[in-house]
């Protein structure tokens, strides 16, 4: 229980008026950076990392990671009112999200995915407080065929699951993974399907991409349909937060489940987009009725939530104990640290412990003060829906332009989310499927970088996917579940005659 | 402020929307699709042909997955454009009626001026003029109304980029004229 | 009105008034991704020039490490006539156009001053080989693949690798990974063998006992003397040649502003970044991270890119890594 005085201590260091308020401001500015579209996590923490640079550490580190916290609250907003994702992590947040705003349920919808990003959190911060010298040691054990086991099973989690007609997925799939290889390749340092432009050399940035896929494109649908953007109907009020507090009960497996996957996965860099795809799509193949997910469904904003934040959150202990950001914006911090002379890896836990427990109890306070701040200020965000579409709809263009360019300073993305949009249109009208096509825009060149290392590693050999249990244990679980629909009818018609027989059975002994 | 004035009704009132005629079909839409990918997949191929798709002593070459992938979604189009050719036979749906087309390019239009008019005059100049413009003529608001709003909006958007986040956005005459 | 002149001078190209100073934030562009060595001194120089009032306007740092770096040679290239962005360069300038036919050439670029020169050390796990020799040998032994990491493909790591290879007989696979800081964790998980990481990116885990510094890539030891482990400091570390492997090999880290601006323009961050190599701040990361402090500008800094273009060029054509 070394932890839990450590931790204690930690609380007293933070419990100072001038912290708290620093954590107030922290919060409020992080919200507002990401609900803006195009700042968003890394952006704004990148922006007002010089901010801090006259404080002292520990209230450099309480604010921004505060910062942190309220652009990972903030980033939902926008992705559930107008299907803009903010950061990779939040595209799975849409699918739902945004058709629940849709039908009127917008507050409903933030207050899960307040309410989840907070759970998940919390479960990630526990698990950093009790586990995190055992959790360093075994991110440890991630090398390449590891780490495309992991991709694999995202993949796999995601093949067979669409209601789409199955050519579809494959072209959208392929088409996201081909986008996904354009421009430099790491392993062999050499430039591919650039067709000498200098502009496709920096290849295709996925938030660019999804800008146009998500944004552009739900502008043009909407017009077409007519449909001002409905959230007037929404009764916004502390009902509909203790209504959906009510029927949290009923989702513990999911929250559970989510919780799990993303505390796995944070630790494993780059994990938070995989481990928000994942969440979604188990919580979607579990489900007994997965039609219905995709068309506002309060279990999809769970799930993804979850498991972005638990990962987002659990992604900060490989920067602290190793020194690796496990996403954009850890790196950030990362940066943050080093610029006040601190050195994460192994011996920031020994050497600077008030810092790193200050840090820690930072992370509990501030998301309860945080989910208190983003529920209150639910109706504030809410309401933007009541705009007139017509006022509306510029808005977001030229938000989604300013996202685009902000991203790489290029006038190129402008014109590229441009034509993402029409190819979202069109796609989304003759039904081929975008969710694949992101999910392999955002993984298919670390999957592929991944795959090449563990050969270039084993000299050429596939078993090295079953070399050890750990990802032999990976890697099978993938496979499992991509021939899951298979298995499942088996082991559905082995229960039925089981129940047939024991229903029989019961009868004859009447 | 009461709502209901605010509502607005973008469509054309007098073009009924139930009858109006189909543009195009799904099924025309989906042939054209399925031939630019297939375009595209040949194009990639080749490329990914000329940059060496083999698997040498140290495993796949950098054009390997890409290859393989040209050659899949070649055949994934493939496919879908015999499938649509087969379904043209019996009726398919409609991809967008008149009014639907109309509506669609009301926005799409605005959006592909905006682009091309950053390139000249700056993000911000180019984002007052979108937002008044589509306020005034598309959602037919007060001439004043469109006009402070769109000045708000840009308003706060410089201020919080340029200003107090320094991200560097396109900028124009009018920026540099006053020195920022 | 000032602001605006000042604009007007560097978009016409005139001398403008002397004393010119950016009217605007100026970005500092980093080749690489985020927590990276370079990274980590273009926000050091955010540090120093912020807390010692160096310039009136702030500093922005803006990570353009797309494309293994070559975004942000297109994007200064592209940024000709511009004086309120300065690209952190460090030898991608000279490799990245042999290997991957970028089209980038560094006397497009107007150069401001050398600021440092960073090291290579040869590392393996605590756990592995004492000694160059024991590690030479393990690697002539080993039946699978003897793994070396290091950052990106054709690049300066990668070329030590081969270096390594003509130099001992050895022969390595070597696995290209995003960053340093990756490639360092790596090693500490047995996924690699061996890396040569700069100290900076492996300095952590050295202090955690994780690694082994083998050799340094250097005509002499590296100078500091205090202690960095429990028992070691960088200047125990012996140089390759004295271990009887003569492999050398310094980099680079240098500023430059884009083509085109005034020899006013040039003149304001030759003296800025002179001041900044004064500050406390610049000295004491010096010395943490093991760099060589140098300072050339003017034509001491050309002819010493020239040489050292000539002798990257000469390895990489040696290598076989220049692109046909």
């Amino acid at each position: 229980m070394e932890a839990f005085g450590l931790l204690l201590h930690g609380f007293v260091v933070l419990l100072t008026w001038k912290t708290v308020l620093l954590m107030m401001v922290g919060l409020v500015l992080g919200i507002f950076v990401g609900v803006l579209p195009g700042l968003g996590g890394p952006n704004g923490v990148a922006i007002l990392l010089p901010l801090t640079f006259t404080m002292d550490p520990t209230s450099a580190i309480v604010m921004l990671s505060c910062i942190y916290w309220g652009a990972l609250f903030g980033g939902a907003i926008t992705s559930i009112l107008f299907n803009i994702p903010g950061e990779a992590w939040s595209v799975a947040t849409t699918f739902d999200g945004y058709p629940m705003a849709q039908q009127g349920r917008a507050a409903e919808a933030l207050t899960a995915a307040f309410t989840s990003s907070f759970i998940g959190s919390l479960v990630a911060v526990l698990l950093i407080t009790f586990l995190a010298p055992m959790i360093s040691s075994f991110a440890l054990k991630f090398g390449p065929p590891e780490f495309f086991a992991v991709y694999l099973l995202t993949f796999c989690s995601f093949v067979g699951l669409g209601r789409e007609a199955k050519h579809k997925t494959v072209i959208s799939m392929s088409l996201g993974l081909l986008l996904a290889g354009i421009g430099m390749d790491t392993v062999s340092g050499n430039l591919r399907m650039t067709f000498g432009s200098p502009e496709l050399l920096r290849g295709i940035n996925f938030l660019v991409a999804v800008i146009g896929l998500f944004g552009i494109s739900e502008i043009l649908l909407t017009m077409e349909e007519r449909l001002a953007l409905r959230g007037h109907a929404a009764s916004i009020s502390l009902r509909v937060v203790l209504g959906v507090w009510k029927d949290l009960p009923k989702y513990w497996v999911t929250l559970l489940r989510s919780s799990f996957i993303g505390c796995w996965l944070g630790i494993t860099p780059g994990g938070a987009i995989a481990a928000s795809f994942m969440g979604y799509n188990l919580a979607k193949r579990f489900a007994k009725d997965p039609e219905s997910f995709g068309k506002g469904r309060i279990e999809g904003v769970f799930a993804p939530e979850t498991a972005a934040h638990a990962s987002g959150t659990s992604a900060l202990l490989p920067m602290l104990a190793l020194g690796i950001p496990g996403s954009g914006t850890a790196a950030i911090l990362l940066g943050g640290l080093m610029v006040w002379g601190l050195n994460p890896g192994p011996l920031l836990f020994v050497e600077h412990k008030d810092f790193v427990w200050g840090l820690i109890a930072s992370m509990y306070l501030g998301n309860v003060v945080g989910l208190v701040l983003v529920l209150t200020t639910v109706p504030i965000f809410a309401s933007i829906l009541r705009v007139p579409f017509a006022a509306v709809a510029p808005m977001i263009v030229v938000s989604c332009a300013i996202g685009a360019y902000a991203i790489q300073n290029a006038m190129f993305d402008i014109w590229l989310m441009l034509g993402f949009g029409i190819v979202g249109y069109v796609f989304k009208k003759i039904g081929i499927p975008l969710a694949p096509f992101t999910l392999a825009l955002v993984l298919g060149n670390r999957a592929e970088d991944a795959f090449r290392l563990s050969m270039i590693g084993s000299g050429g050999d596939l078993k090295v996917f079953w070399s050890n249990g750990l990802v032999g244990s990976i890697t099978t679980l993938a496979i499992v579940l991509l021939f899951w629909p298979v298995i499942d009818g088996l082991l559905r018609r082995f229960g039925q005659t089981q129940r047939a027989r024991t229903g029989l059975q019961q009868r004859l002994d009447q | 402020m009461s709502q209901t004035d605010l509502e607005i009704v973008v469509d054309d009132p007098t073009a009924p929307e139930d009858d109006s005629p189909s543009v195009v079909s799904s099924g025309t839409i989906e042939i054209v699709v399925c031939l630019l990918l297939l375009a595209l997949a040949v194009t990639l191929g080749y490329d990914n042909w000329r940059t060496g798709a083999s698997w040498d002593s140290t495993g796949p070459e950098p054009g390997y997955f890409p290859f393989y992938l040209s050659v899949i979604l070649g055949g994934g189009s493939l496919y879908g454009l015999i499938v649509s050719l087969l379904a043209r036979r019996t009726a398919s749906g409609t991809f967008v009626t008149r009014a639907q087309a109309r509506r669609v390019l009301a926005v799409f239009v605005p959006t592909l001026l905006f682009c091309l008019v950053m390139q000249f005059l700056g993000l911000y100049v180019a984002s007052f003029l979108l937002i008044s413009g589509f306020m005034r003529f598309v959602g037919k608001i007060a001439l004043w109304k469109s006009l402070l709003t769109a000045l708000l909006f840009t308003a706060i958007m410089f201020v919080t980029f340029d200003i107090a986040f320094d991200v560097i956005m396109p900028k124009g005459p009018l920026e540099a004229a006053f020195g920022r | 009105m000032k602001a605006a002149m000042a604009l007007a001078a560097a978009l016409c190209g005139t001398p403008a008034v002397a004393g010119w100073e950016p009217a605007k934030p100026v970005e500092i562009v980093v080749a690489a991704g985020a927590g990276g060595a370079s990274d980590q001194m273009a926000r050091m120089m955010q540090a120093a020039i912020q807390k010692n009032n160096l310039m009136k306007q702030p500093i922005v740092v803006s990570l353009k490490g797309g494309a293994s770096g070559a975004e942000a040679l297109m994007y200064m290239k592209s940024s000709e006539g511009d004086p309120n962005k300065v690209l952190i360069a460090y030898s991608l300038i000279y490799m990245l156009p042999l290997s991957a036919k970028i089209p980038f050439n560094w006397r497009e670029l107007t150069p401001v001053s050398v600021v440092a020169l960073d090291q290579f050390v040869l590392w393996d796990n605590s756990a592995g080989p004492k000694t160059v020799k024991e590690f030479v040998a393990a690697a002539k032994a080993a039946s699978a693949p003897f793994k070396m990491g290091g950052t990106g493909s054709k690049r300066e790591d990668h070329v030590l690798t081969v270096f390594l290879e003509q130099k001992t007989g050895a022969k390595f696979s070597y696995l290209p990974y995003k960053s340093g800081g990756e490639a360092a964790t790596q090693l500490v998980g047995n996924h690699t063998e061996a890396n040569v990481n700069n100290p900076s990116e492996n300095l952590e885990v050295w202090r955690a006992g994780q690694v082994r510094p083998l050799c340094v890539f250097d005509k002499e030891r590296i100078a500091y003397t205090s202690k960095v482990t429990e028992t070691q400091s960088w200047a125990d570390i012996p140089t390759c040649k004295e271990e009887g492997v003569d492999v050398q090999y310094l980099m680079l880290r240098a500023m430059f502003l884009p083509g085109k601006v005034t020899a006013e323009q040039q003149a304001f961050y030759v003296d800025l970044f002179h001041k900044v190599t004064q500050t406390a701040e610049y000295k004491e990361y010096m010395e943490k991270q093991a760099l060589k402090p140098i300072f050339l500008t003017g034509k001491d800094m050309v002819q010493f890119l020239e040489e050292d273009d000539a002798q990257n060029k000469s390895l990489m054509t040696e290598a076989g890594f220049v692109a046909k």
